[in-house]
């Protein structure tokens, strides 16, 4: 077992810095604000950050400007932090389903759903067909990879997500009243084929002539309906197959259990990042009652020997900070039940985005340590 | 044959409702204006049913975080656990976290409604149970903490259990048993919002309640026998969709239903209307309340 490499990854997203968020809102910034600027960008090492500190104080910068800086202070975070695999913490996008939904054609918007207590989200309804003018994020990816020598994952929407957080006014509507399961079924995957197939697969084809080395795919919604997993990695395969790069896909607060078997027939996918994390105990130990959040769900990849494993090892909804020795033991307990540490690679279990960059920071940093001890150990 | 209209469980709220909590959970606002728009929000949704022509009034739960939570909150022995994922939705409830024997403290007060004109909604024993991972059985539930507050309710006209997960799951024999322990002061309904209720329809004409609330699409209209012995509540207006219905589809839907004989017919929406923006839930009251109108008069 020797020579073993974890490459340690981000997710997606991370928050947005008080000063993108209230330039974009139309509300003026406080000291506060521009002093965040200022000391991150010094404890980040960003170069020339003392234009951004003096643009917000004088007010001179225009959006554009404003996203690119925040995006430039993502990725020198993740850098900071020394992960291997990055983009830019998805400071350019609104949230994943509307970065798509408001740029494709065929999604209107159509209001807010509560997604609990009192938290709302945004939902579209498709009205037709699902398309494109041409690829969604070469530009954005062009600038993360002008900004960085680390390897680039981008991560895109996945198809099916798309298709069960909206709404359908379209593929579906007509005779759906008393309709059988199977009218439902068809509707719901001529939707997630056309998604796939218009929206997503030109943007991967765009991003890859563009240089992207790796395509990941956001699939939170995969297992809502355990039936459908089959259009999960239809959407996948539909979108992907044949593109020269890496695959992988992300999934998370989901029942893993009824991906498999569908999901043997994932086209190339290099691994399922999942969240592992958030159902795990807080104390060190690699036995079996030690590691409550890891073990049914990689006895499935064990069993069933594919893909790889991005393994989820921070909670991201907590400000709790994993100690480096706890993701240490995340890391050894899932090479120990596999049998294969080539087969796993080191993540936090979904996008930081609702934690502050001083936990994210400490975070990350103590995931890439505990990924080094695993090394360690195993060696 | 009887033909009502109505529409129980959670009403979403209006964007300025909306707004207000918000702005109560950043402290920008103040408990007392978040119920002011609270009440603006329900006298208007009286008004649209009004309007609409529906039979039975709902209150739209309009402080009602998730179905189980009032209860929950107003009982000895339990609490709120964690987010739980709503069925195959993208809206959470908070499970029931059991600490002791449950029993409902304080009832909930009835809504500022006409005596025999509004509906409540309560999730069924089962659903209960379900939602507290079975740490208490249903029929303790159906006892201690549901059959005071339908005690407390004895002023509706109709009050709906709902059950989301028998559709999914097993359980109809625990259901019916718990369903014997709640008074029989208010009429009863059970709906089944967004499930198949095909595998349980039979079994459920046992159940001692009035009526079965049918989600027609999850369901196909021939799962549902002649004669049913029981009132359908049939699920028209798709709670989970965004397109408007014709009340020319429902209404031609619904005269296919009454062809079976089950022993009545009303027209509700498949599960509560949170699930769509406030301002189409309002228009598919409208049609909602258009097509039973519609057929009633050709009745």
């Amino acid at each position: 077992m020797s020579g073993v490499r974890f490459l340690t990854r981000e997710i997606g997203s991370l928050g947005k810095p008080s000063w993108r968020v209230k330039a974009f809102a139309g509300r003026p910034l406080d000291e506060s604000d521009v002093e965040s600027a200022e000391s991150w960008g010094r404890r980040l090492d960003v170069d020339g950050h003392e234009a951004l500190v003096e643009g917000l104080r004088a007010g001179s910068l225009n959006l554009p400007e404003i996203d690119d800086w925040a995006a430039i202070y993502a990725i020198r975070l993740l850098e900071k932090v020394e992960l291997d695999v990055l983009y830019d913490g998805e400071q350019k996008r609104t949230e994943m389903y509307d970065h798509v939904a408001a740029f494709a054609g065929g999604f209107e918007e159509r209001g807010i759903v509560r997604s609990f207590d009192n938290k709302y989200y945004a939902k579209a309804a498709v009205v037709e067909p699902p398309s494109v003018g041409g690829p969604q994020d070469v530009e954005e990816f062009e600038f993360v990879r002008a900004h960085t020598d680390r390897v680039v994952k981008v991560p895109l929407t996945g198809a099916y997500t798309m298709e069960d957080w909206s709404y359908d006014e379209h593929y579906g509507h007509e005779g759906g009243l008393g309709a059988s399961a199977e009218h439902r079924y068809d509707a719901r995957r001529r939707f997630v084929h056309d998604v796939a197939v218009n929206v997503i697969r030109p943007n991967v084809e765009g991003l890859v002539a563009a240089g992207a080395e790796w395509i990941q795919i956001d699939e939170p919604a995969a297992t809502t309906k355990p039936n459908e997993v089959p259009l999960v990695v239809e959407g996948f395969n539909e979108a992907t197959s044949g593109v020269e790069a890496k695959k992988s896909m992300h999934i998370c607060f989901s029942d893993y259990g009824a991906l498999w078997p569908a999901v043997l027939e994932l086209e190339d996918c290099l691994e399922l990042q999942l969240e592992f994390a958030n159902r795990d105990s807080r104390e060190l130990g690699t036995k079996d009652e030690d590691r409550p959040g890891y073990a049914d769900t990689l006895a499935l990849f064990k069993q069933h020997g594919y893909p790889g494993v991005g393994l989820g090892v921070l909670d991201i909804h907590s400000d709790f900070v994993e100690p480096a020795e706890l993701v240490r033991d995340r890391v050894l307990y899932a090479a120990k039940v596999l049998g294969d540490p080539e087969r796993i690679q080191v993540n936090p279990d979904c996008g930081l985005r609702t934690r502050g960059w001083d936990v994210v920071y400490e975070k990350l940093s103590n995931m890439v340590q505990g990924a080094r001890l695993a090394e360690d150990a195993l060696s | 044959m009887t033909l009502k209209a109505f529409a129980p469980g959670i009403y979403p709220r209006s964007e300025a409702l909306v707004q207000a909590t918000r702005d109560l959970d950043r402290g920008r606002t103040t408990p007392e204006a978040v119920a002011e728009q609270r009440e603006r929000d329900f006298r208007e949704l009286v008004s649209v049913q009004q309007s609409a022509g529906l039979s039975l009034l709902g209150d739209g739960m309009l402080a009602w975080q998730d179905v189980f939570r009032p209860l929950a909150e107003a009982a000895d022995g339990l609490d709120a656990r964690p987010l739980t994922r709503f069925l195959d939705t993208n809206t959470f409830y908070r499970g029931v976290l059991v600490d002791g024997e449950p029993r409902l403290r304080n009832p909930l007060p009835p809504p500022d409604l006409p005596d025999r004109e509004w509906i409540g909604t309560l999730p069924s024993p089962l659903a209960f149970a379900r939602a507290a991972r079975d740490e208490v059985s249903a029929e303790k539930l159906a006892m201690n903490v549901l059959a005071p507050q339908i005690e407390a309710w004895a002023g509706a006209a109709f009050i709906v259990l709902s059950e989301p997960f028998l559709a999914r799951d097993e359980g109809v024999g625990e259901l019916i048993r718990a369903l014997a322990e709640l008074p029989e002061s208010v009429p009863l309904a059970l709906q089944l919002p967004f499930g198949d209720v095909s595998p349980v329809l039979a079994a459920l004409a046992e159940a001692p309640v009035a009526a079965i609330g049918v989600d027609f699409y999850s369901t196909s209209l021939d799962a549902v026998p002649q004669a049913y012995p029981k009132e359908i509540l049939a699920g028209v207006v798709d709670a989970r969709s965004s397109a408007l219905e014709s009340t020319e589809e429902i209404a031609r839907f619904a005269e296919e239903l009454a062809c079976r004989s089950p022993m009545g017919v009303s027209l509700t929406p498949n599960g509560d209307l949170q699930f769509v923006p406030e301002p189409i839930a309002r228009e598919k009251l409208a049609r909602l309340g258009r097509a039973a109108t519609g057929l009633a008069e050709v009745a």
